[in-house]
């Protein structure tokens, strides 16, 4: 067979072959690509959520913030046992006012809340938390 | 040896040539009988240009009917122009049976009349002579008897020629094949392209991790990071829904509804309602079936309500 006879469908076939050649090697790069980039994803959304997370939990602050909720009702009202990361605080004769501050101070701190109670007495509460951090 | 020049055999073609048998690939010079030509000093300087216009040349010369195509060279001051039917010519060769196949370039007479010295025999009746700076055919008759001839050699060949399309068996043409290939390497080039563009394209992500590592040592080890994310993510999860859920209960107290007590530990909470009417009851209750805490009713006023954590 004389190749000049198809030369011409020799090129074309060249280029196409050329082409999936081309279109082999992007999506090769393609998939490497993605492949990298949900492997990285991965470890960067990993390492970032553990890290928020040992910053909210594990932070080592939180002992100077638990003292503050001793200042947010008067020293009268408050019975405070805080032994190396644990709390044990009890509050007596608050009113609406102090029981929702001293909530919302708890509430907004990383601790895990082992015990809070709040016991309606009269018009006045009495409140009961024991956390650790 | 030459390495440079074009070492294959010229055949030139006339109307009377016999057959031909041909072995291997040889170029072919056509005659004046197979063009049309004209010479014109036209202020284009590129080949392209010229042949743009060649059809405009050649107005009413041409046979109609026939397709026909041109053929352009650069001479001294001047533009050759050759105006050819190549279907025609190429039916000729094969009723001479000159393989298309083993036709490597045709050439037209005209574009080496300087090597026509002297006039060349075609066939009995005609020679090729060169006359008025022109190549032409004449009749033998009109030639002087003791006239020498002389043979076309490959000394012969012209440095511009024309490729014959692929011959009969081809399924393309040149032009076709050219698009064609012209649009597959064209996405052969994109594909390349988008292809490269994908490298490098996670060194911003990869710099954070980094980053983050030459931060936190200790979350190198993926050991390290499984324990702490296990440890920390466990008590966010509790930690969260004991917030919601006082949260949610504190929804419930509202005027005519109070909380008369509380209590939550890290397994369960229960909390009291006093509620001024039985409807406040009933509001108070249905808020807490919504958020699907168990109830549980004292009396006449009072609601009870738990959960698991």
């Amino acid at each position: 067979m004389n190749w000049k006879t198809y030369k011409y469908e020799l090129l074309v076939g060249l280029s196409i072959v050329l082409m999936f050649m081309a279109f082999g090697y992007k999506t090769t790069k393609v998939s490497a690509n993605e492949n990298s980039t949900s492997t990285t994803g991965v470890s960067l959304y990993e390492l970032e959520r553990i890290v928020a997370l040992k910053k909210v939990w594990g932070n080592k602050k939180i002992a100077k913030k638990v003292d503050k909720l001793k200042t947010l009702v008067p020293a009268s009202k408050v019975k405070w046992r805080k032994k190396s990361k644990k709390l044990t605080a009890s509050f007596s004769g608050l009113d609406e006012r102090e029981v929702n501050k001293l909530s919302s101070g708890i509430l907004n701190l990383a601790v895990e809340i082992q015990k809070l109670e709040l016991i309606k007495v009269g018009t006045s509460y009495n409140v009961e938390f024991t956390c650790k951090w | 040896m030459n390495f440079t020049g074009n070492t294959k055999a010229l055949v030139l073609v006339y109307r009377d040539m016999p057959i031909q048998t041909l072995n291997e690939s040889v170029n072919i010079m056509l005659t004046p009988q197979f063009y049309t030509l004209k010479r014109e000093a036209l202020p284009v300087k590129y080949s392209y240009q010229a042949k743009r216009i060649a059809p405009s040349l050649f107005d009413g010369l041409l046979e109609e009917g026939h397709k026909h195509e041109y053929f352009v060279a650069k001479e001294e001051n001047t533009w050759l122009f050759i105006a050819y039917d190549l279907e025609k010519i190429q039916n000729f060769l094969l009723e001479k049976g000159l393989d298309l196949t083993l036709v490597s370039k045709m050439y037209f007479a005209e574009q080496a009349r300087e090597n026509f010295s002297a006039p060349v025999m075609t066939g009995d009746k005609e020679a090729l002579v060169n006359f008025d700076e022109q190549l032409v055919m004449v009749p033998k008759a009109v030639l002087a008897d003791d006239v020498s001839f002389i043979e076309p050699d490959e000394s012969f060949t012209p440095k511009k020629g024309i490729t014959l399309e692929g011959g009969e068996k081809s399924f393309l043409t040149k032009k076709e094949s050219y698009t064609l290939a012209g649009i597959f390497l064209l996405f052969a080039f994109a594909f390349v392209f988008e292809g490269g563009r994908y490298d490098g394209e996670n060194e911003e992500e990869n710099a954070k991790v980094q980053a983050l590592l030459v931060s936190y040592p200790s979350l190198q080890s993926s050991y390290t990071r499984d324990s702490i994310a296990s440890k920390y993510e466990d008590i966010d999860k509790k930690e969260r829904k004991k917030r919601e859920i006082i949260k949610r209960l504190s929804g419930m107290i509202f005027k005519g509804s109070t909380l008369s007590s509380f209590k939550m530990d890290s397994k369960r909470f229960e909390a009291s309602f006093v509620c001024s009417d039985a409807k406040i009851l009933k509001k108070v209750e249905a808020m807490a079936k919504k958020e699907q805490f168990t109830t549980s009713k004292f009396g006449s006023n009072e609601l009870k309500v738990e959960g698991i954590l």
